[in-house]
């Protein structure tokens, strides 16, 4: 498909609009459990397909490759605007194969099967729209459409302690976006004052001047809603809880995707419309993710719950993310940005994993696990592979990404970065002792009620599809990360240059 | 010659790794090891093919660009170097004749498809290290040697213990690479780029004052790998590992990466006095210590370990006395010789029925003297007897050492001379232990393949002629290797002291062996003393370690999740939750589900709108 | 006009606060539904005099309006009382107070 014909089309509406129509569908035909998940499983094939079109086709340039641009509410100044430059691509694919994984991973939901798949589906239009949205309004409008299937799916589908977690997560979430929402339209007032028109445009809003007490006001509205979401040191309680009581989907959705959303909201929003006040929160910023690099990589060692583990490794490495935007330089935003690309396939690829762990043992408890290597021994070595990943072995796809910001962030903390450098020594003892409760040591206390001898099926055909490609882009990440950085350079050099859009 | 063709070098023991990890449980047995066995053989015969390429500074060839971006280039490069081409030659050869042994040792191992993937794998990012033209290649090969060590020493994961040396092997090590990685960061952020040849020659532009911590980070790399003082503790737990892996990753190849490392960036390294002061200093108090546990360890693979750590501290010496001749000469041959050290003790312990423990072996030479005679070679060498090629190298960086004649460098050189001493003592303590009296063990021996005996001639000739590679003038030699490296030769001595030097070292060989002949030819119950309980354990670093950093990393770890995310921060915002549930109880009353008490409300707010409009309009 | 129209304003300020007293004080459903009537019909009585008062068509068009729609509003609300009446066989107010906080 050529770039032309990408763009004769409204592909980013398409794109967008597409996972809300199999949302419906999903409703339509909610008594035929088959129907639903086909459905699922194709729309978010869709979304793919279109995804990789856009991926191979359009060109790498800098500026914005496609723009979409309506009116949609002209008393207040709201369009309809969604426009697409290399990093939302990029996000926007991440966002396409993890959730091809999340309908995947749940092929055998059995509660409410069409609700389920629904709020998936429903779930990607918000987050793809996130990733779009140039208008502050709709940005804002996609922001908390997240917010809502996600409570759905942990707070019904959930385990245990799923009503607590789900209700965390919101309120969390939900005061970090109030106080984004009354910044934004603060915002839009005062620019609306200085040049007689009303617009939530990104562009326009820019141009807005401010007094330094205001902008740093303003900034806090919005650096609070995405620091919440990314977590950040100490906003981050509520990850662990949501992490490990989400069902496998959630959990997908919200590691690999969620909290890219909160990174890429301070890169698109929150640091371009107040540049000096950025410049002046990027210390605070560092000290926050070193500490959470460290906190989150020690409270990871003394859980006893994989998820919880693999939860707590989510914070850390935000931290290295943050760290590397802190840096302010290229080298580091190439490799936060890649680190954020790797931690979403490694650790969707985990949560994944242990989700097909506790459908053969009913168990994720590190003490009573064990000698898995034994009785299922692809699974293992799937589960070895993403672990390495994640503790940042060189040659797979977390270590591009940290090599990357730890160097950039040399160059502005140097002693930031040494000390976060010992913060990969932390992952590899966390998740060895995964590795290890695990896999190896002798076969573990628990047996599927009904097993004989404790002999779990290993992988069916369903997980050998899902597992490969993200093993395949784990390695690929690793070895040819430069498919993601080309695209990566021109709009990382424009938002570096006092914050400039295209 | 096309210079692409180093690149199969590394191509294609990646290549059997992978093949065998991802359809080895589909191949016939044979097929594994043949395929494992095949691609590293290929790779040693590339290697001779490649010789020529070495020669004349160099040669360098890329396969892709790994990592860009601005001004940072990190390629698949490979930089073939006489360093780097004696290094390949010598890793490619030992881990054929390992990989050949290995297919025997692991005859009727299940997942033989896992052994055999990791150590191709092990055999590639080893390859990395060496040949690496930059520095991020080079940590790719070092953290994959250190992965494929951790899975290999955990090999028989089913035991515990096997599984948490692997594990103890990887973090600690990682540890050095903490300061490795902090070099590369710092070399990066003062120099921009991290190729190796640039940072060389570019070494001197750096500020004097900043080369001293760059070089002790680089040597806390290299301690973390090559097992040297404080870092060391893994090493004797590794050898929970299948032999062949103690052979070639914890003896002959993986261990001696951070010499290597101090070797490449010699021309960096050398510009810091402080620094290779230390460096000697690290080297030669690990071979004292290693020396002196070694000397009580009653399992044959931990012997052969502590004295892996003992010689490699002697190379660091050789590194920190400015001799990369010497160093390298040492790593070869005692690359030779360890490895041969280890097969046989695996097949030993093949002979012993799977015992491990020396006190339980005994008269195992009646049972295989061609064994016998092959491990001999192996201890004399270790040893340092006169004439063979572990005497040459050791006697070499002693004289280095002796040649500087500064105070530090005779202290140096006085440790190094009295653990070899030590080296000769619990050498031949081993031999007797091992070969002579009378069989105290209570198992039967298994079979012994051929391939585990057939295996170790090569490695005696090699490891028995090694000094041959750098023999100096002094013996009628022509220094080869110096020559071959472009490194100066070694100081020239007078005569006299020259044959006093000798004398000396003939001594103390004597010394060692005649009290480990009184005590151990005829086998005798020691009783246990806390002086040997001292030195078995290692002198408990590991209690130290336990002790000053694991039991407080696992309380700040507790105390940051009880304390830190529960009582603190979860504690704040459920606080505000329930300040706010608790208020709500009052205003909750308000909603009595009763309509008319709504509207009462309503009936009385409008009351009061009206009352007030009505105020407004008569004032 | 032949009444005057504060006279009117007077009787349907009366009519209103007999409709709401009804409301508030009555415990019988259909007693308060009678009050919403009366203050319904209440606030026709003003529209119906401001029109005749500004000789403006509309405020009588608006009460034609409302009785139009009190009497579906009439219709809904005691077809829903006859089904409270059903499951709780009572018509006191009292019994259905299931959205007390």
């Amino acid at each position: 498909m050529t770039f032309v014909s990408l763009t004769e089309l409204p592909i980013l509406s398409l794109i967008l609009w597409l996972p809300l129509a199999g949302t419906l569908l999903c409703l339509l035909f909610r008594h035929s459990n088959f129907a639903c998940r086909w459905l699922a499983l194709l729309t978010t094939g869709a979304v793919l397909v279109l995804a990789i079109c856009l991926f191979v086709g359009l060109p790498t340039a800098p500026g914005w490759l496609i723009r979409e641009d309506y009116a949609w509410i002209p008393t207040f100044g709201i369009r309809y605007s969604l426009a697409l430059d290399g990093i939302s691509l990029l996000l926007v694919s991440l966002t396409a194969v993890l959730q091809v994984a999340a309908v995947l991973i749940s092929w055998k939901q059995k509660e409410h099967p069409a609700l389920f798949y629904a709020l998936v589906l429903l779930l990607e239009t918000g987050i793809i729209g996130v990733f779009l949205a140039t208008d502050l309004i709709l940005f804002y409008l996609f922001w908390e459409l997240m917010l809502i299937p996600m409570l759905f799916l942990i707070g019904v589908w959930g385990h245990g302690n799923r009503v607590y977690a789900a209700l965390k997560f919101f309120f969390f979430t939900l005061a970090g976006s109030l106080c984004m929402l009354l910044a934004i339209i603060t915002l839009y007032l005062i620019h609306g004052e200085q040049s007689g028109i009303y617009s939530f445009a990104l562009e326009s809003l820019m141009q807005t001047q401010l007094s330094p007490g205001i902008e740093m006001l303003l900034y806090g509205g919005f650096l609070l809603a995405f620091v919440v979401k990314v977590p950040l040191f100490p906003f981050h309680t509520w990850l662990p809880d949501a992490h490990t009581e989400a069902p496998a989907a959630g959990s997908v959705d919200l590691a690999g995707l969620l909290l890219k959303t909160g990174i890429y909201g301070l890169i698109r929003f929150a640091f371009p419309l107040f540049p000096h006040a950025a410049q002046q929160s990027l210390p605070l910023l560092a000290v926050l993710a070193l500490i959470g690099i460290f906190y989150a990589a020690w409270i990871a060692y003394v859980q006893t719950d994989v998820k919880r583990v693999v939860a707590y490794s989510s914070v850390a490495h935000m931290g290295f993310v943050i760290l590397g935007l802190a840096a302010w330089n290229q080298l580091a935003w190439e490799g936060a940005l890649l680190l954020m690309v790797n931690h979403g396939v490694t650790t969707g690829g985990l949560f994944i994993l242990i989700a097909m762990l506790q459908d053969r043992t009913g168990s994720r408890d590190l003490r009573a696990l064990g000698g898995m290597w034994k009785t299922l021994p692809f699974f293992s070595a799937f589960f070895l592979l993403f672990c390495l990943a994640s503790l940042g072995l060189p040659g797979l796809s977390n270590f591009a990404g940290e090599i990357l910001v730890l160097l950039g962030a040399f160059g502005r903390w140097p002693v930031f970065a040494a000390l976060a450098a010992a913060g990969v020594i932390f992952s590899a003892a966390y998740m060895l002792r995964v590795v290890q409760g695990v896999l190896w040591g002798p076969l573990g206390q628990l047996c599927k009620i009904g097993d004989k001898d404790c002999l779990h099926e290993d992988l069916d055909r369903r997980e050998w599809l899902l597992l490969i490609p993200l093993a395949l882009l784990v390695v690929w990440l690793g070895i040819y990360p430069t498919t993601i950085l080309e695209p990566l350079r021109g709009p990382i050099s424009l938002l570096l240059q006092g914050g400039g859009l295209p | 010659m096309d210079s692409r063709l180093l690149l199969l070098l590394i191509i294609l023991p990646l290549t059997g790794g992978v093949l065998n990890a991802c359809f080895g449980c589909r191949l016939p047995r044979q097929m594994r090891a043949l395929l494992a066995i095949s691609s590293v053989l290929a790779s040693f015969v590339l290697t001779l093919i490649c010789w020529p390429l070495a020669a004349d500074g160099g040669t360098q060839v890329t396969l892709f660009t790994w990592l860009k971006s601005s001004g940072l280039q990190a390629d698949i490069g490979l930089f073939f170097d006489p360093l780097a081409a004696s290094m390949t030659l010598m890793v490619t050869g030992v881990a054929s004749l390992i990989h050949i042994y290995a297919a025997g040792y692991m005859e009727y191992e299940e997942d033989q498809a896992r052994f055999f993937a990791l150590l191709n794998l092990f055999v590639f990012a080893m390859l990395c290290i060496l040949l690496a033209d930059n520095l991020l290649l080079l940590f790719l090969g070092w953290e994959g040697v250190g992965f494929c060590s951790y899975g290999l020493i955990g090999f028989w994961y089913q035991k515990k213990e096997n599984a948490l040396a692997g594990r103890k092997a990887f973090i600690v090590t990682r540890i050095g690479d903490l300061f490795f990685t902090i070099a590369l960061l710092w070399l990066f952020a003062l120099l921009g780029t991290v190729n190796i040849a640039e940072i060389n020659l570019r070494a001197t532009e750096l500020d004097p004052l900043l080369i001293t911590p760059l070089v002790l980070l680089l040597l806390g790399g290299a301690c973390g790998k090559s097992a040297q003082l404080p870092l060391m503790t893994w090493l004797p737990d590794a050898m929970a590992g299948p032999t062949p892996v103690s052979a070639l990753i914890h003896a002959a190849t993986m261990v001696t990466a951070g010499v290597y490392l101090l070797c490449r960036l010699f021309p960096l390294v050398s510009l810091s006095s402080v620094g290779m002061a230390t460096i000697a200093c690290i080297g030669a108090a690990t071979a004292l210590y290693a020396a002196s546990c070694a000397l009580e360890q009653r399992e044959i693979k931990r012997v052969l370990a502590y004295s892996t750590m003992s010689q490699i501290g002697y190379m660091f010496m050789a590194v920190g006395v400015g001799s990369v001749a010497a160093a390298i000469n040492h790593l070869l041959v005692h690359a030779f010789f360890k490895a041969l050290l280890f097969m046989g003790a695996g097949a030993l312990i093949h002979l012993a029925g799977g015992e491990n423990d020396i006190f339980k072996m005994g008269g195992l030479k009646q049972k295989n003297p061609f064994l016998f005679w092959l491990f001999l070679i192996g201890i004399l060498c270790l040893a340092g007897a006169p004439l063979t090629g572990g005497f040459f190298s050791k006697d070499a960086i002693l004289l280095t050492a002796f040649s500087r004649g500064d105070g530090l460098s005779a202290i140096l050189w006085g440790v190094g001379v009295f653990t070899a001493g030590l080296t000769s003592f619990y050498s031949f303590r081993l031999l007797y232990l091992v070969f002579f009296g009378d069989y105290r063990g209570d198992k039967s021996a298994h079979h012994l393949s051929p391939l585990l005996i057939w295996t170790l001639p090569l490695l005696a000739l090699l490891g028995l002629f090694g000094g041959l590679i750098n023999l100096p003038h002094f013996y009628g030699g022509s220094e080869m290797l110096s020559h071959w490296l472009g490194v100066a030769p070694a100081l020239e001595l007078p005569l006299p002291t020259e044959i006093g030097l000798l004398a000396l070292m003939t001594l103390f060989f004597v010394a060692g062996w005649l009290p480990a002949h009184l005590f151990y030819r005829k086998y005798q119950p020691e009783a246990e003393t806390p002086w040997r309980r001292f030195l078995l354990q290692g002198w408990r670093f590991d209690a130290l370690y336990e002790r000053v950093i694991l039991q407080p990393y696992r309380f700040v770890a507790n105390f940051c999740w009880i304390g830190g995310d529960k009582a603190l921060i979860d504690g704040v915002i459920e606080g505000i939750g329930r300040t706010l549930l608790h208020w709500g109880g009052y205003f909750r009353q308000l909603a009595t589900g009763q309509v008319s008490f709504y509207l009462q409300g309503f009936a009385w707010g409008l009351l009061l709108m009206l009352g007030w409009l009505l105020l407004k309009a008569v004032t | 006009m032949i009444v005057p129209f504060h006279h009117l304003l007077v009787l349907a300020t009366l009519l209103f606060l007999l409709g709401l007293m009804a409301v508030l004080v009555r415990r019988n459903l259909i007693m308060i539904l009678i009050g919403v009537e009366i203050m319904l019909n209440a606030a026709g009585l003003v529209l119906v005099g401001a029109s005749a008062l500004w000789q403006q068509i509309d405020g009588q068009v608006l009460v034609i309006f409302l009785m139009a729609l009190t009497s579906a509003e009439v219709s809904i609300s005691l077809a829903m009382v006859v089904y409270l009446n059903r499951r709780k066989k009572t018509v006191d107010v009292r019994a259905f107070d299931e959205l007390r906080g």
